[in-house]
């Protein structure tokens, strides 16, 4: 394992250094990472990277394929973009976590802020927390995990995208709608909950079974004259 | 863009670090606003005296424009403590009866001379370029009270010039203070009614449309609570506010969480900026930060 200190470090440096050793096959680990912007971006081979401490905005965003875990909390636009990996943060994060991820898998293991997963096209983001206002904002595919509560307008104009909540849902989105889940559905939580959530946290978190469903209720896919009502109200 | 920051000390003994806060969490927001610094401060209460900072205009005769706006208080009432810095003017005096009437006396001196804040408590102190330049002035670092909030800009709609930087004095109520980061989008609509009614708009800055408008509410409520409920229905656009008083400190974010503020809580204080950068660099690791939600309004007091 290789250890750098970010302290006094341009960012660029950071990362240029965090992925030399990448290259060599040595897992790193970044000490003092103050909360700046842009730490891990753009990795593109796999690896593992831990921040031991608050990572800012756009953290692990463009990866494909690595493993970065943040011992904080994570500003906005966590692994945006992302195409493929793992992104475990312990604290919580800001808006924005998730947006327009294309795979991979996202956890924070706190509160999430508004806009989590906004346009998600797959993968999964897994908060054990609650989730900020208009989370799952036009999401075209992947699952959003909610173990907490969702703020007002959840899974708002949403294609494929599928969230979970635990908790409380302060109010749906336009279009969104709650359905039964599956058993599959039921099978998938406890088992991503299981992967990824340490077990002296899972046991304050709900069961597969507990989770509410919410889906595109699809009446905004297609325009349709006679339903004009429903445009006005969503525009 | 832009950064604000604030700082609640909950012992109440005007006696804590705050300057140095403000200051540490303002450096580490710089680059989101490099056009203007401020901050505005609440230190120990001096007697009964009012405590006035004064803008003296731009025309490089400070000197003349300080004896002359003193020369103007002195009518009113008895002028202490007087000092100037740069081109700002520092005073106290026995509050009299009509504040307003004051402002006007001292302004009536220029129209690019301006009280830029007047409390018991209060001290705005703010100019065009860098915190660190606010420091090489001011010296705020060694200024200690109990609260403040600070402002670094990144002008996109008017001037960058003293009067258009933040903090701004919601002018008439005493030790009623703002730091906002975003935009106001119904600002001319509001103003138009502010100046149907009288009020004085010294800039074009929609920021200030904030603190006219809490100012109204607490006269109207004399709560800052309800006062910050209430911008959350009649402000429009996207805004992350900081909104102090002689003995609190209150937060409102807009209904879409378009803009960030993170706060932070312990047992002997309150914390709140743009940014985790900000919170990193003036406090230990310890200091748990949250984003503040969509809608959400929050007050501290002592």
């Amino acid at each position: 394992m290789a250890e750098l200190s970010c302290e006094g470090r341009t960012t660029r440096d950071i990362n240029a250094e965090i992925r030399r050793l990448m290259a060599v096959g040595e897992a790193v680990t970044a000490r003092s990472p103050g909360a700046r912007h842009n730490l891990a971006v753009a990795l593109l081979e796999r690896g593992e990277v831990v921040f031991d401490g608050s990572v800012g905005y756009y953290c692990a965003g463009l990866m494909d394929g690595a493993t970065v875990r943040v011992r904080g909390s994570a500003g906005w636009g966590l692994a945006e973009s992302m195409l493929s990996g793992e992104v475990v943060v312990e604290g919580s994060a800001g808006n924005s976590a998730g947006a327009a991820i294309r795979g991979g898998t996202v956890v924070v293991l706190g509160d999430s802020g508004a806009r989590t997963g906004v346009s998600m096209k797959a993968g999964v983001i897994l908060v054990t927390g609650s989730c900020g206002y208009m989370s799952g904002f036009m999401g075209q595919g992947g699952k959003l995990i909610i173990c907490g509560d969702a703020a007002e307008a959840l899974g708002d104009s949403m294609y494929e995208t599928v969230c979970f909540v635990g908790g409380k849902i302060a109010d749906l989105g336009n279009d969104a709608v709650v359905v039964e889940s599956t058993d599959e559905d039921k099978e998938f939580l406890d088992t991503t909950l299981s992967r990824y959530v340490p077990p002296s946290l899972r046991a304050n978190l709900p069961d597969g079974g507990d989770f509410r469903k919410v889906v595109a209720g699809r009446k905004l896919w297609n325009f349709d004259k006679a339903e004009w009502r429903t445009w006005e109200e969503a525009l | 863009m832009c950064g604000i920051a604030g700082y609640f000390d909950k012992s109440g003994d005007a006696e804590a670090p705050v300057g140095a806060a403000v200051l540490n969490m303002l450096r580490a927001l710089g680059c989101r606003g490099p056009d203007s610094a401020g901050v505005a401060l609440y230190r120990k209460q001096q007697g009964g005296d009012l405590v006035l900072r004064v803008k003296l205009g731009e025309n490089g005769r400070s000197k003349e424009r300080a004896e002359e706006v003193v020369g103007k208080v002195s009518v009113l009432s008895q002028a202490r403590n007087v000092s100037t810095t740069g081109s700002y003017l520092r005073l106290t005096l026995e509050e009299p009866a009509d504040p307003d009437a004051l402002g006007a006396t001292i302004e009536s001196v220029g129209p690019d001379v301006e009280v830029v804040s007047m409390g018991r408590r209060l001290e705005i102190v703010k100019q065009v370029g860098s915190p660190d330049r606010l420091e090489e002035t001011f010296r705020i670092s060694a200024m200690r009270g109990s609260h403040g909030i600070g402002h670094t800009r990144m002008s996109t709609e008017s001037k960058v010039d003293l009067s258009h930087s933040q903090p701004f004095w919601a002018h008439g109520y005493p030790d009623l203070a703002i730091v906002h980061n975003g935009h106001i989008t119904n600002y001319h609509k509001l103003r138009r009614r502010y100046e149907q009614k009288g009020t004085r708009f010294y800039t074009e800055n929609d920021s200030e449309i904030i603190g006219v408008y809490v100012a109204d509410e607490m006269r109207r409520r004399n709560s800052l609570e309800e006062a910050l409920a209430a911008a959350l229905v009649d402000l429009d656009g996207s805004f992350s506010c900081l909104v102090s008083t002689k003995d609190a400190m209150g937060y409102v974010k807009d209904p879409f969480a378009h803009k960030p503020l993170l706060f932070a809580e312990t047992e002997q204080c309150a914390v709140a900026g743009t940014e985790e950068v900000a919170f990193r660099a003036a406090f230990d690791d310890s200091l748990e930060v949250r984003e503040a939600g969509a809608r959400e309004f929050r007050v501290w007091r002592n």
